[in-house]
């Protein structure tokens, strides 16, 4: 499904990615383990278009993305949700989520979305008329990744999705993201440790300055006594 | 830039220009030119300060200017105060306007700086031809036609010696230069790199960064004012024609040739841009046409101004220069 | 005296609705694109020239209808080139702000006197969209203030309904709220931004051809109603609509009874220091937020 060729990012002057290579195959729950400030964001920036500039090879569904505009790639069915969240503060829950669909892909099955999103954030709807700058961390949060949904993306790269939650919110995303695979979806996550979502992961990645250091199954990384240590924190 | 080339650059510059009149002494054309050219170097320099330094978008320097050159027309002709005294006092009373319009302004984000410098830019023209400027004897639409010559040591220097005049303007540029230059590479000028490389470091120092933009805002439009009055007894009169916006795009073409935040890149600029406006004057009307189609296509395809890179282009030469030498 | 302050009171009413919508448009494209137009007043000048031209020289079948109906594309594109081409280029640069500010002021020399030595320093006058008047009671409106005063009011609804109900028109606002955000979600930022700058062109175009047949297309005057529409945004606070609004009657006034009382020479003296009296108590603006 997502295929990564010896990507390389810069940000200016400094390199951040050196020679990624990795794939994620379809249907499968992807976890991106590594300390902070090492490019994992960067890397799932790098492949919705959100990074200036790349060099290397990213390939969806067998197409290049690698230096497409971010409309096109969205298009393709490859969302971004943002560890910041990045919502339209002064809109409403409901304005958030109708604009998660802007995306051409996105906007026949857009009642349809609608619908899943509420069955799976039922609080969310609630307070659909809430501003969203006035949410809790945790809540917009939720928006966040209800709005990712809405753009009706096959590959959902989801970044730090817990960073910074409370614990109660940590189980709750796990679930929803239980969920999000159900549907078929593929789902590429960049996190530090939740031990419920690394149950479910199909491969794991670890990132350690801006290259891959462990590459393997989920048993493989927990077998082995350092990664677990260090990474795993178990 | 490092402070040897910036010092080398400077003294160079006004070493060339002290020897000017042993050439054109006796062409008042040539000399006028080279007056100019010292008198904007530095309006010019103030700007890169405020802009490229501080990191204020003022657009209020031509504004300032004109205040320095009106107060001192005024302090001489309605008050009779000599024009010495008249030109420093001038230039206080820049000062203190430039403090005055940064009060309200300076905490502001940057357009609103450019907005509000600007209006006060566009307001100084009804403000000086109107009753109120009358009032305080502007002249009016006439302006003000007999400013009278600065006399020192019972010297007279004006229009009708360039030569003298020349040196004194020389002598006040350099003065003003290392002032600006201590500026720059002061603390201030450090701390200002860096706050405008960061606004939370900015938002950090709170208080100080306002009081320090306040006293380099002062601080420039002082000298600002101070050449303006400097002009206002070289040229012997003066009108809102000043203010019209061909002035200030012949400033604004001077710092995008040096460069923002290159200083001495300006000065250059100021060199090139004086000259260029000269070459310029007989197109009329079609002039200020051609400024403006300038400014565009120059802010368009120069990145740190045209002085910069040439700066870059040589001191590389050099270094290919020698291991040329070597090689041979 | 009643009447001559009813008077004054319609003249500014019908400058300030040419004003807001003007000023709406300037807000637009602040909001959105972080560009600040100094070239704003030109192109509302050339809305002015562009009346001219079809109405005078050219006597454009269809009057007023045919110039409003050309009007829309004509701007349009002006301002989507003008942004690909001036604008666009200078966002990768760190002091990109100061650029655009610097360029769209020598692009306003440029316009200005290139309207001068095209169409020559004299003022043009353009007629009338309608003759004719209204008396209610003693009061005597022209029939031209009251459709200027309608065209503007609408134009401004009609675009604030699309900005609120379009699909487009919500991805204008989001790029406003988070540029970050909108791309993420696949807006096509760079395309947004040039098409809010040509929509403010087509909103000052249109106070030009509106306004100028009241006061005149004058090459020079364009810094003037540049600074006018620049006071009213940063008034009603930079990137909101509903302030641009309300300032904009609130100059209008403020202009109309200024002139009418003190003499037109204290109109910018007096909208100065409107502006810095609001930006020292309330830096955002009267609606903007912080």
């Amino acid at each position: 499904m997502l295929k990564i060729n010896k990507l390389n990012t810069y940000y200016g002057e400094s390199h951040i990615l050196k020679d990624v290579s990795l794939s994620v195959g379809q249907g499968q729950v992807v976890i991106m383990l590594g300390p902070n400030g090492h490019g994992k964001s960067t890397l799932l920036k790098s492949i919705c278009g959100l990074v200036e500039k790349i060099d290397g090879r990213i390939l969806y569904d067998g197409q290049e993305i690698a230096g497409l505009p971010s409309e096109k790639i969205v298009n393709l069915g490859v969302t971004y949700i943002a560890e910041n969240r990045e919502l339209f503060p002064y809109m409403t829950v409901k304005e958030n989520l109708k604009l998660g669909a802007y995306a051409r892909s996105a906007r026949a099955s857009e009642k349809k979305n609608m619908a899943w999103v509420a069955s799976l954030f039922p609080k969310l709807m609630q307070r659909h008329n809430q501003m969203a700058s006035t949410m809790s961390g945790g809540e917009a949060k939720m928006l966040a990744i209800a709005r990712g949904l809405m753009s009706d993306a096959d590959l959902l790269c989801i970044d730090e999705p817990a960073l910074g939650l409370q614990p109660s919110y940590r189980v709750e995303i796990s679930k929803i993201i239980r969920e999000i695979s159900k549907q078929g979806k593929t789902v590429f996550i960049v996190e530090q440790n939740i031990p419920q979502l690394i149950e479910m992961a199909d491969k794991i990645y670890i990132m350690e300055e801006g290259a891959i250091s462990f590459e393997g199954k989920k048993e493989d990384a927990l077998n082995n006594e350092q990664l677990r240590e260090i990474f795993l924190g178990l | 830039m490092s402070l040897k080339r910036m010092v080398v650059i400077l003294v160079g510059f006004y070493c060339l220009m002290g020897v000017m009149p042993l050439f054109f002494g006796g062409t008042d054309y040539i000399m006028n030119i080279l007056i100019m050219i010292l008198i904007w170097a530095v309006v010019a320099s103030c700007w890169d300060v405020i802009m490229g330094f501080a990191g204020i978008f003022s657009f209020g320097q031509v504004a300032f200017y004109v205040v320095g050159a009106y107060a001192s027309a005024i302090l001489s002709v309605s008050l009779h105060v000599p024009p010495v005294y008249a030109i420093l006092l001038a230039a206080v009373i820049t000062g203190l306007f430039g403090v005055l319009v940064g009060l309200p302004c300076l905490k502001l984000a940057g357009p609103y700086v450019a907005l509000v410098t600007f209006a006060v830019h566009m307001t100084l023209v009804p403000f000086l031809r109107g009753p109120m400027g009358r009032a305080i004897g502007s002249g009016g639409a006439q302006g003000i036609l007999t400013v009278p010559p600065v006399s020192l040591f019972g010297m007279t220097f004006s229009s009708e010696h360039l030569v003298p005049f020349f040196y004194l303007t020389l002598f006040l540029t350099i003065i003003c230069t290392i002032i600006l230059v201590l500026v720059i590479k002061s603390y201030w000028g450090t701390a200002f790199l860096a706050l405008k490389d960061s606004e939370n470091f900015a938002a950090s120092l709170g208080i100080s960064a306002f009081k320090y933009k306040l006293m380099v805002f002062g601080l420039t439009s002082f000298i600002t004012g101070l050449f303006g009055a400097l002009y206002a007894h070289y040229v012997g009169m003066l009108s809102t024609r000043m203010l019209s916006m061909d002035v200030f795009t012949i400033l604004m073409i001077m710092i995008v040739i040096g460069g923002i935040g290159k200083y001495p890149g300006v000065v250059v600029g100021a060199v090139i841009t004086v000259t260029l406006n000269q070459f310029l004057a007989p197109m009329g009307m079609y002039r200020p046409l051609i400024m403006g189609a300038i400014v565009v296509v120059l802010v368009l395809f120069l990145r740190d101004g045209l002085v910069n890179p040439i700066i870059r282009l040589i001191s590389s030469r050099q270094k290919a220069g020698r291991t040329g030498e070597y090689l041979s | 005296m009643f009447l001559e302050i009813v008077d004054v009171f319609i003249s500014g009413l019908i400058n300030g609705s040419v004003y807001a919508l003007m000023a709406v448009g300037l807000t637009l494209v602040y909001g959105v694109t972080k560009a600040f137009n100094f070239a704003y007043g030109s192109f509302y000048n050339l809305g002015g020239y562009f009346a001219w031209l079809l109405l005078i020289p050219l006597t454009v079948v269809g009057g007023y209808y045919s110039v409003f109906f050309l009007a829309v594309p004509f701007f349009f594109i002006v301002g989507y080139l003008l942004e690909k081409v001036l604008i666009a280029p200078l966002r990768k640069y760190d002091d990109w702000e100061m650029k655009v500010m610097m360029l769209t002021l020598g692009l306003s020399l440029f316009m200005d006197f290139g309207y001068q030595s095209v169409f020559g320093p004299r003022i043009k006058s353009l007629p009338s969209i309608i003759d004719g008047t209204v008396e209610i009671g003693k009061v005597v409106l022209f029939q031209q203030d009251i459709v200027i005063f309608i065209l503007s009011v609408s134009g401004m609804l009609c675009f604030g309904w699309v900005l609120n109900n379009t699909r487009t028109g919500m991805a204008v606002q989001a790029v406003a709220q988070n540029p970050a955000g909108a791309q993420i979600v696949g807006i096509p930022k760079d395309f947004i931004f040039a098409a809010t700058f040509a929509i403010s062109t087509i909103m000052v175009g249109f106070g030009g051809i509106l306004l100028c047949q009241k006061n005149f297309v004058d090459p020079m005057g364009s810094t003037d109603i540049m600074i006018k529409a620049w006071v009213i945004t940063a008034f009603g606070g930079m990137g909101s609509i509903r302030g641009s609004l309300y300032a904009a009657f609130i100059l209008g006034m403020l202009e109309a009874f200024v002139g009418w009382y003190f003499g037109m020479i204290h109109v910018q003296i007096a909208t100065l220091t409107l502006l810095l009296v609001t930006l020292a108590i309330r830096p955002q603006g009267l609606m903007g937020r912080e």
